[in-house]
């Protein structure tokens, strides 16, 4: 399936201008009235029209921080002091999304770029229904440069819910105590897809379900995506999730990108020792089970991140050179559209994978 | 609880099982009864809790009667039966279903201290000028408090936030009725910034609602200025408090972030994603301090010389007028019921998940 479907986004997807570039992106914590911390350490990457990118790593690794971030949706104290995202809107002008004022900022989240957060029980307000909730959406959006009337917004939830295998008449007039877990994340990525957004960012949308549930919200995000064609991004650390719904799969480690790919690259190929590691520390779908490995230690503080690569103190290849250079991501193959094969490492020559590692088309 | 409700509506025969279970299942219903359970144990407490007395009110005032005034026992008890609406003769039991009929019927006896005057009648004229300028005072303090508090939450650290947080801890630790002394002597006495004279009662000299008309009202709020002041100040600085820190935690919450990134407008996220659930947890809070303030008025009304149920209640402590002090708590008992009441229908009506999980089984 990964290559079918990064065929099929090579073919039809416009080479020439990526709908997200983003450069060297830092996000910034205060931690004190002088101090602070870099939760996301220069991060740049491009993502083209239908492309599904896959964001992993252990939790710690600013993943939800640079989603959080790329919306500019931070918490008080969080702040983006350098770095560009500059995204392609639905009428082909790009914009600088950080440069946005207030009210634009607001319009364009949304209508461009949506979220879907992980435990979908805390992302509705509790004491509004459902519809109102989603009314509230549309609402506060121009639809096609016009104010949405009763019975549009009435239409395009019904629409939206049927078309994550909801009933609008069930859920419409619930509150969100009222629906099961797995309902609430089917209503809020039906919510996210009301203004047509071009970016989908999903933060761990399958965490906290059961599997079955985790199931079918996969088979529905991926039915969605063929027929609406968003652009998307997902973080997980869930790597069979990210094997099944990714073209493209970005590994994150102490608030870097230390490994990019494509998902057979990421999977069956990997080059960096944290990206063969975490693939060593989950069990194949099918053959036998290998000896599973986890990665000893744990991500280091963001707070008092050492000079060289953040890696080192866990990794099997570390040398005295590592304590000295934080290593840049290196070209290891070229593709167009933001495929290529990239990985911080100055040892990725040296990196294999000790097992077959079983991809969602095997 | 449960146990006990039981008690109360599993009286009737097993043949209207089915309507009680119905109206059981409505909340507002089921919450009325509750609070009729409450004003019953109340009232069966102060029953039994004035004939438990050490020195029984009512052979006291027998004593009194037949030692000062010379009247005979036996006129001496006729009296009291009729001041105290019962027979000392017949048996407790029966002397309890008399209570009760009373009650049932607004009939709380005859006051001892204003000869001929009916207990309810005296409460009826001083209750409504408390529930007034209480009612008043706390309404202005929340909606004062729970703006302040919003705005500390939205810009903590910030010169408001310290400013209130420190006024509002201070005035808090004040009891009212030093605020109202303090007010009388520094304000009146001292400065003259206004005249108490004028300003005791309720109303002034003959001024009524049936021969001013609507210049009663200013009146009135001239009167009642000065007790609403106190009661606002010393309970601002709580809700702005409260408000705050519940504020500051719904902010937390993921559903505000998802609001902002849905984009939807400030002013929508601020009243109906943050207001609304940030009072969730004040509204019963509301009402208890509601009856605090009813029972805090007896001093402050008391050096404003508002003639409210604070002054009747002091009049009838100093008088031992014990059938008056029986109604006085009685009602104020049955305000802090309702009051609390109110809140439970108002809790409900904004938080959906009552509703639900309270439905009955």
């Amino acid at each position: 399936m990964a290559e079918t479907t990064m065929t099929a986004a090579k073919s039809d997807v416009n080479t020439e201008t990526p709908i997200l570039s983003v450069k060297d992106l830092v996000v910034r914590y205060t931690t004190g009235s002088k101090s602070y911390l870099d939760a996301v350490r220069g991060v740049s990457f491009d993502l083209y029209p239908g492309q599904s990118l896959a964001l992993v790593g252990e939790s710690g690794c600013g993943k939800t921080t640079l989603g959080l971030g790329l919306l500019r949706l931070l918490p008080r104290l969080g702040s983006v002091p350098s770095g560009s995202m500059t995204f392609v809107g639905k009428n082909n002008k790009p914009v600088d999304v950080l440069k946005l004022g207030t009210a634009a900022l607001r319009r364009w989240r949304w209508e461009e770029a949506a979220i879907v957060f992980q435990g979908a029980m805390n992302s509705f307000n509790p004491v509004l229904r459902i519809g109102e909730q989603m009314a509230d959406t549309m609402k506060a959006h121009l639809i096609d440069g016009h104010k949405p009337s009763k019975d549009e917004i009435l239409d395009k939830s019904a629409e939206m819910l049927r078309a994550v295998r909801l009933e609008p008449k069930q859920v419409l007039p619930s509150y969100p105590h009222e629906l099961s877990g797995g309902m609430r994340q089917r209503v809020l990525i039906a919510m996210s897809l009301l203004l047509d957004p071009r970016l989908l960012i999903l933060d761990e949308p399958t965490t906290a379900l059961d599997i079955l549930t985790q199931r079918a919200i996969v088979d529905v995000l991926g039915e969605l995506r063929e027929r609406l064609g968003f652009t998307m991004i997902f973080i997980t650390h869930d790597l069979a999730l990210a094997a099944e719904l990714a073209d493209r799969v970005a590994t994150m480690y102490a608030g870097r990108i230390i490994e990019t790919g494509s998902v057979r690259d990421t999977f069956q190929n990997p080059r960096h020792p944290y990206t063969a590691g975490l693939i060593n520390a989950v069990p194949p779908v099918t053959g036998d089970l290998p000896n599973l490995a986890s990665i000893p230690g744990s991500p280091p503080s963001l707070a008092t991140l050492p000079k060289g690569c953040a890696f080192r103190d866990r990794c099997s290849y570390a040398e005295d050179k590592c304590a000295e250079i934080d290593p840049e991501l290196e070209m290891i193959e070229s593709r167009l559209a933001g495929l290529s094969h990239t990985a911080a490492c100055i040892n990725w020559q040296q990196v294999h994978s000790p097992r077959e590692v079983v991809t969602a088309d095997a | 609880m449960a146990a006990i409700e039981a008690g109360v509506r599993g009286r009737p025969a097993t043949g209207a099982v089915p309507i009680l279970k119905k109206v059981w299942r409505n909340y507002a219903l089921r919450r009325f009864l509750r609070a009729i359970f409450v004003i019953w144990v109340v009232a069966t407490a102060v029953f039994f809790l004035v004939r438990l007395l050490p020195g029984n009110p009512v052979e006291q005032y027998i004593q009194v009667q037949v030692s000062q005034y010379g009247a005979t026992y036996a006129d001496a008890q006729r009296s009291a039966q009729a001041y105290f609406n019962f027979d000392p003769g017949t048996p407790l039991i029966q002397q309890y279903f008399v209570y009760l009929w009373g009650l049932c019927r607004l009939d709380l006896g005859m006051s001892i201290g204003n000869r001929g005057m009916a207990v309810s009648t005296l409460i009826a004229q001083y209750l409504p000028w408390t529930l007034f300028s209480v009612g008043i005072g706390v309404g202005i303090a929340i909606i004062i408090g729970l703006i302040l508090g919003m705005i500390m939450a939205y810009r903590r650290g910030g010169a408001i936030d310290h400013a209130v947080t420190a006024i509002g801890s201070f005035l808090h630790a004040i009891p009212n009725y030093l605020l109202a002394m303090i007010i009388v002597v520094i304000g009146g006495a001292r400065f003259g910034l206004f005249d108490i004279a004028t300003m005791r009662g309720t109303a002034s000299p003959g001024v009524t609602f049936k021969a001013y008309g609507l210049a009663f009202f200013p009146d009135i709020f001239y009167h009642a200025s000065m007790p609403i002041l106190t009661y606002v100040l010393t309970t601002v600085g709580t809700w702005s408090l409260v408000m705050k820190s519940s504020t500051t935690q719904v902010l937390e919450e993921d559903y505000v972030t998802v609001a902002r990134a849905r984009g939807l407008r400030d002013l929508r996220i601020r009243t109906n994603y943050v207001g609304r659930n940030a009072i969730l947890p004040l509204v019963s809070q509301i009402a208890t301090t509601a009856g605090f303030v009813v029972g805090g008025a007896i001093f402050v009304e008391q050096t404003f010389k508002y003639d409210g149920i604070g002054t009747l209640l002091y009049t009838a402590l100093q008088g031992r007028d014990y059938t008056v002090l029986e109604g006085i708590l009685l009602i104020v008992t049955v305000t802090v019921v309702f009051a609390n009441l109110i809140a439970d229908l108002v809790y409900s009506l904004l938080d959906p998940r009552i509703r639900t999980t309270e439905s009955g089984d």
